[in-house]
């Protein structure tokens, strides 16, 4: 998961190493994996934002977290665009993952992470959560505005358990189906709900039973995406709040 | 002068001991074949190593407490207290910050501290703290390519063992539980085992896979140009199947380099 794979693909001595070892991707799979990647940039105070992280952050080498008092000074808004582009903590080892082909073809078991070698702090993910209404909102505002969820907000989403954008998610998955790490976050929310329907399938075996790889993944073809579809709707009406 | 001298001699002795402490075995110089097909990180290849000889078991508490008491030296995590630290009940590929946690405290001062786990990798050190470890000893850690020829001993496959992922349990400490919402203590751990507790691998090498990840030197061929990426390699006592499973010869971790996790330690080699 989690570091950007395609800006690499551009080097010489690893495109001579793809060449030598590894089929390259097609060029709409490096495209897609780029996609995925991608995070969306809130608007909300960004630049008053981005001037604060700017002075607790002089190197860009040092996972730093803005001090309470600046913290609390934000607004809710300016916390969210904060979270979303400044991960205050280090994430753990292990988070390489290797690219694949055909990644536009394929509907994996988790999304990637956002923030490489960083990670949301204990206070940024509570805050998510203690305030999922109005980050449901402004994700909601903003993927309207932008037509796209970038891989923080999918992130934020799972962290706050947010089932009930499974409608505004359906929706905006159907326009172009496209984003297939939307069905992925439908994936995820069923899994972390332990749905029963979902837990007895053949899918969720394959994706997140003991055996299942960390990289494992659905081939993408319409029969597949019509079961999550359907799956993830029936859970969300299902779903006791 | 005395003084300096006294304290000189100290250094040398504690020095000394540290590493007598440490037994290596050595690895010829000559080619050898790393990586897996298909695996971009870590393409099969031909690599040409000179000798080296690599310690047969992770850097200790103990041999890390000898370096500090003879340097005084001041880790990452405690000189920035943004360790991070585990306990069950999170969700996966989550930490905690803890302030308190150091090396001492691995798991920060309320989940209790070392002094009954010396003979266990020392851990909630940073790649730096583990440089500093090397200056200091008259090591260095391996590369990339010298720890995996380590830890395949002479194998072509994932693990040293063969291709059967469920052998892991006679020769690492790692997660065995499904997830990491309760806690797992069915090797007998938790957290890290006393180094050389679970078998060798056919070199007699400890501990390769799982107990602590192990930050070696070096680039992936997926590293940007200008990168500042460390990384770790084996897996810990915090890889499960379900997640990371990187107890085996070909995965590569990147971690920050002034990162402090508690599933993170070192083994050193020197020059033969």
């Amino acid at each position: 998961m989690k570091f950007l794979f395609l800006g690499l693909l551009s080097l010489l001595p690893f495109r001579t190493l793809l060449a030598q070892e590894y089929p390259m991707p097609s060029k709409e799979s490096m495209a897609y994996h780029e996609a995925r990647f991608r995070k969306s940039i809130p608007p909300y105070g960004l630049a008053k934002v981005k001037e604060m992280i700017a002075k607790i952050q002089p190197d860009a080498d040092e996972a730093e977290a803005l001090s309470s008092r600046d913290y609390l000074s934000l607004s809710l808004r300016e916390k969210f665009t904060y979270h979303m582009i400044h991960p205050e903590t280090y994430a753990q080892n292990c988070d390489a993952v290797p690219p694949v082909m055909d990644e536009n073809k394929k509907i994996f078991s988790r999304i990637p992470s956002s923030f490489g070698d960083f990670i949301w702090s204990k206070r940024q993910a509570d805050f998510l959560v203690e305030n999922k209404d109005s980050v449901c909102a402004l994700i909601k505002e903003s993927a309207l505005r932008s037509k796209r969820i970038g891989c923080n907000y999918k992130e934020a989403i799972l962290e706050m358990n947010a089932v009930e954008m499974i409608p505004f998610l359906v929706d905006f998955y159907n326009r172009d189906k496209k984003d297939l790490d939307l069905l992925t976050v439908f994936l995820q929310l069923m899994e972390q709900n332990k749905y029963e329907p979902f837990m007895k399938s053949a899918s969720w075996k394959k994706l997140y039973s003991e055996n299942a790889s960390y990289e494992a993944y659905l081939d993408y073809n319409s029969a597949n995406e019509a079961l999550i579809l359907q799956r993830v709707t029936d859970f969300y009406k299902n779903y006791k709040r | 002068m005395k003084y300096l001298l006294g304290m000189a001699m100290l250094l040398i002795v504690a020095t000394v001991a540290a590493q007598d402490s440490l037994r290596f075995i050595a690895v010829p110089a000559g080619s050898y074949v790393v990586g897996a097909k298909n695996f971009p990180l870590n393409p099969k290849r031909t690599v040409p190593l000179a000798a080296f000889r690599i310690a047969v078991t992770e850097v200790t508490n103990a041999q890390f407490a000898a370096f500090v008491q003879a340097t005084g030296y001041v880790t990452d995590a405690q000189r920035r207290h943004n360790a991070m630290v585990f306990e069950p009940g999170l969700k996966e590929f989550r930490w905690l910050e803890d302030s308190t946690a150091y090396w001492e405290y691995p798991n920060g001062v309320s989940r209790g501290d070392i002094s009954a786990k010396m003979d266990h990798p020392v851990t909630c050190i940073s790649f730096a703290d583990a440089q500093a470890y090397c200056n200091w000893s008259g090591c260095r850690l391996p590369t990339l390519d010298e720890w995996e020829v380590a830890a395949r001993a002479g194998s072509d496959t994932r693990y040293f063992w063969g291709g059967d992922r469920d052998a892991i349990t006679a020769y690492a400490n790692v997660w065995l539980g499904h997830d990491h919402l309760s806690a797992d203590t069915a090797d007998g751990y938790m957290y890290t085992a006393p180094v050389a507790h679970f078998k060798p691998n056919p070199w007699g090498l400890y501990d390769v896979y799982g107990n602590v990840f192990e930050f070696c030197e070096g680039r992936t061929a997926l590293d940007k140009p200008n990168s500042t990426q460390a990384h770790a390699r084996g897996g810990s006592w915090w890889c499960s199947k379900n997640s990371c499973s990187f107890f085996n010869s070909v995965d590569i971790g990147n971690i920050h380099r002034h990162a402090s996790f508690s599933n993170l330690g070192f083994r050193v080699v020197k020059a033969n």
